[in-house]
């Protein structure tokens, strides 16, 4: 069953779209700003709204990196993947994050309290090497405080 | 309606009391890389005490001047007029800045960088700061000094200016000016914008679109960032002219996801120039009609690709087409496009405000113009500059950049983004300009330049390079995708020690395979790889002959060890091993090789008592067993790339 709950938000979401008019990406913006990501009871809305098929929608969805099509994790380590970074032990950190969480990118603990991301490059490499806790930057991490940081997650201390 | 000289009047006067202001007015950079070191923290520290102690001042914002290594920044303009730039000033150093300026009066102090007007006695004009020096800012002219969410201060600043000026011109007219100008496309196509332009105006159908491609894909290319952040208006204004020379009365400007503060810094500039009315229905009376909407993308660096974008923008996933036909002909929606960098619209309206022969004083004959360029990597100060082409590449990453740290030495240069290539460190002779480095075999790009020194491992980077690539494939041509996956795997298994030496030609087959895709995605995507074929051909054969990595970057090749004689000395070593793998005995320690992950964060922890080792070097063997040549012939470049 559809949650009818989900559905009425969205049609009021997607009020201002129209199709072919390429609202789309605003559109699945703004459904995931408001749960978090975009819930399968979403697609055939947005579908139905700009006039496409479920399918296209979906496709779009699942293309697009940064839009999710399951709920995000209460907190997020994203990890910059960008060359600067990698030149300064950038992988040896997503190594470290990965081996301390048990989780891989793209992961999640299994009560849903952290997830791992894989970040692109938004240019602040005056800090790299870095990730981002939450979207705040953690910069210019040697490999050992990104273990600190990690063990502190594991242990459950997520206001770092 | 108003017209351009009483916008211009009252933009003004708004300015002029922040410019020449009644009380010292103290600008805080809030960009993407000010708020990574705690910006926004140092603004709202700045309100606060400006509330709680009723300091003389007013708190404003500026863009990002460039100066990324010396975040947060602030400026403080006196009544006087006198501006000086002051960096690295935490939260927890505002308190004592404002202090020392606002309180006491004193204007120099260590924390100043630079005077931007006027002279402080003990504190140099910013013109002589070593990130300074070459510099021409004419695009960056006011990112750092006026605030970018006030249409007020770009229209003081001359925005909107030239277009008052031209939109009394004919199209062939304008076009004509481009033209004139010599300017050419900033992503990395270097088309010539006015023939671009003129395509658009030519194609029958209507309606026509511009699109700005503001996806700045390009991991170290930061520069469209910059001026977004800094000082958009310029480029709705180049849209605009754009949309006047070809008939287009429609704009999109797409901007990456990952650059949420550039999206909304630009839908406010949309917003307030079309309540000046410079952007809607009859433009400054002068009956061009001119709409900007603004798409915020959502992860895919295809998207940044001309017709990927397009499909993107239209309702679809962002995989890029076959061309021809030609955005000009056949773009959004089948209809006549044009998809136009950042830092090319931006140039436009120097180019209306000053005139063609005015903007060909700088750069040469062929490359008239300056360009912006982002410096990171393994270089002392990462930033944001604007030089004149043909600028020498070793003043921007030497003198401007500060070149490796100490102790390092050059290894290769990264321009252009991931698909740009590799230069071997001869490359840092060359000049600033498409023709020096197409001719090594790599593309300058979109502006970015990342310094790579000894610590760097050529295979790694390689690998990193075809990873991005096949992750960022959009998985349409077998030969892309299938291509950059098979060119990814051998290389991680070269760094794995199981490297042959077969997999030299297997990757020249790959590389001239991937000339046949598509789009210029998998055709560029081996440009690093083939360039490092040939300028560091004796690296990979250490990888794969001697199983030995120079650098010991590859974890597959290296092993971490106790030094023998220090083996009571690795407490701290020990205790951050992520895996505990540093087993202590007696005092003494030893690494369990089974559990060890060669994370490195021991040796960080244990300098002295943690060594790596080659772990599976043999000596190289002398006669080699095939040729290496590539099997097939390079085809000639696919249209478009």
């Amino acid at each position: 069953m559809p949650d009818f709950k989900v559905l009425q938000r969205c049609r009021e979401l997607l009020a201002p779209f129209e199709p072919d008019q390429g609202d789309l990406l605003a559109a699945l913006h703004a459904i995931q700003h408001e749960f978090g990501y975009v819930p399968a009871d979403a697609i055939p809305e947005v579908a139905k709204k700009l006039r496409m098929n479920a399918s296209a929608v979906f496709g779009a969805l699942s293309f697009y990196s940064e839009l999710r099509t399951t709920p995000p994790p209460r907190n997020q380590v994203m990890w910059c993947s960008g060359p600067a970074c990698r030149l300064k032990g950038g992988d040896n950190i997503r190594l470290v994050f990965e081996t301390v969480l048990g989780v891989g990118m793209e992961g999640e603990t299994p009560d849903g309290a952290l997830g791992l991301h894989l970040g692109q490059c938004n240019g602040t490499c005056e800090a790299a090497p870095q990730i981002w806790y939450n979207g705040a930057v953690r910069g210019r991490l040697q490999v050992a405080d990104a273990v600190e940081l990690a063990r502190r997650l594991k242990a459950g201390d997520y206001q770092l | 309606m108003a017209s351009f000289a009483e916008l211009r009047a009252a933009a003004d006067a708004a300015w002029a009391a922040v410019d020449r202001p009644q009380k010292p007015q103290v600008a805080v950079s809030i960009a993407t890389c000010g708020n990574a070191w705690g910006a926004e923290a140092t603004l709202a520290r700045a309100r606060a005490l400006v509330q709680a102690r009723g300091l003389e001042c007013e708190i404003g914002i500026t863009g990002c001047n460039g100066l990324c290594f010396v975040e947060p920044m602030l400026t403080v303009t006196w009544p006087d007029g006198v501006r000086v730039l002051y960096g690295k000033v935490t939260p927890e150093r505002v308190e004592g800045l404002l202090e020392q300026t606002i309180v006491r009066g004193e204007r120099g102090g260590e924390l100043a960088v630079g005077t931007l007007r006027g002279s402080v006695p003990g504190v140099a004009p910013i013109e002589e700061h070593i990130f300074w020096r070459g510099q021409v800012r004419h695009l960056m002219a006011v990112c750092g000094i006026i605030d970018p969410e006030n249409i007020d201060h770009a229209i003081a600043a001359g925005a909107y200016q030239g277009l008052s000026r031209t939109l009394a011109m004919s199209q062939d007219e304008l076009i004509k000016l481009i033209n004139d100008s010599g300017l050419w496309g900033r992503g990395g196509a270097a088309f010539p914008t006015g023939r671009k332009w003129d395509f658009l105006k030519v194609a029958r159908r209507t309606p026509k679109y511009i699109i700005c491609n503001a996806d700045e894909g390009d991991p170290g290319a930061f520069v469209n960032r910059n001026l977004m952040e800094g000082d958009p208006h310029p480029i709705l204004e180049g849209m605009i002219s754009a949309g006047q020379a070809s008939g287009a009365e429609i704009g999109y400007i797409y901007i990456r996801d990952e650059y949420p503060l550039a999206v909304a810094r630009v839908q406010q500039a949309v917003r307030q120039a079309h309540d000046r009315g410079l952007l809607g229905e009859n433009i400054l009376g002068s009956g061009l009609n001119f709409e900007i909407r603004v798409v915020r993308g959502a992860g895919s660096y295809v998207c940044g690709e001309e017709t990927g974008l397009i499909s993107s923008i239209q309702d679809s996933r962002g995989m890029p087409r076959i061309k021809p036909p030609f955005p000009a002909n056949a773009g959004l929606w089948g209809l006549p496009t044009n998809v136009n960098n950042v830092e090319t619209l931006a140039n436009v309206p120097l180019i209306t405000r000053n005139g063609a022969d005015w903007y060909r004083q700088r750069g040469t004959e062929k490359n008239p113009g300056t360009k912006m360029v982002s410096l990171s990597g393994d270089i002392e100060r990462v930033g944001v500059l604007e030089v004149p082409f043909a600028t020498p590449i070793k003043a921007i990453l030497y003198e401007n950049g500060g070149g490796v740290p100490p102790g390092r030495t050059l290894k290769a240069i990264q321009p252009g983004g991931p698909l740009g290539g590799i230069l071997p460190k001869e490359g840092i002779d060359l000049v600033l300009e498409p023709e020096p480095f197409r001719a090594f075999g790599v593309l300058m790009g979109s502006g970015g330049l990342i310094l790579c020194d000894d610590t760097t491992c050529i295979v790694d980077l390689c690998q990193y390079f075809s990873w991005f690539a096949e992750d960022e494939s959009c998985g349409r041509c077998t030969t892309c995708h299938g291509g950059t996956q098979r060119m990814t795997e051998i290389l991680r298994r070269v760094q794995d020690s199981g490297g042959r030496m077969g997999d030299i030609n297997l990757l020249h087959l790959i590389v001239d395979t991937l000339r046949w895709s598509n789009c210029v995605h998998g055709q560029a995507a081996p440009t690093c790889v083939q360039n490092c074929l040939k300028n560091f051909l004796d690296e990979f054969l250490t990888h794969i002959q001697e199983r030995r990595c120079p650098a010991q970057v590859c974890r597959g090749l290296i092993r971490y060890e106790v030094i023998p004689e220090r083996d009571t000395e690795a407490t701290a070593g020990a205790a951050i091993c992520p895996t505990n793998a540093i087993k202590e005995s007696g005092g003494h320690y030893a690494i369990d090789q089974g559990l060890c992950i060669k994370c490195g964060a021991c040796k960080e922890r244990s300098p002295a008592a943690i060594r790596v080792v080659d772990a599976m070097a043999r000596p190289r063997v002398t006669a080699l067993p095939e040729p290496l040549v590539p099997l097939v012939a390079a085809p000639a470049p696919a249209a478009g790339h």
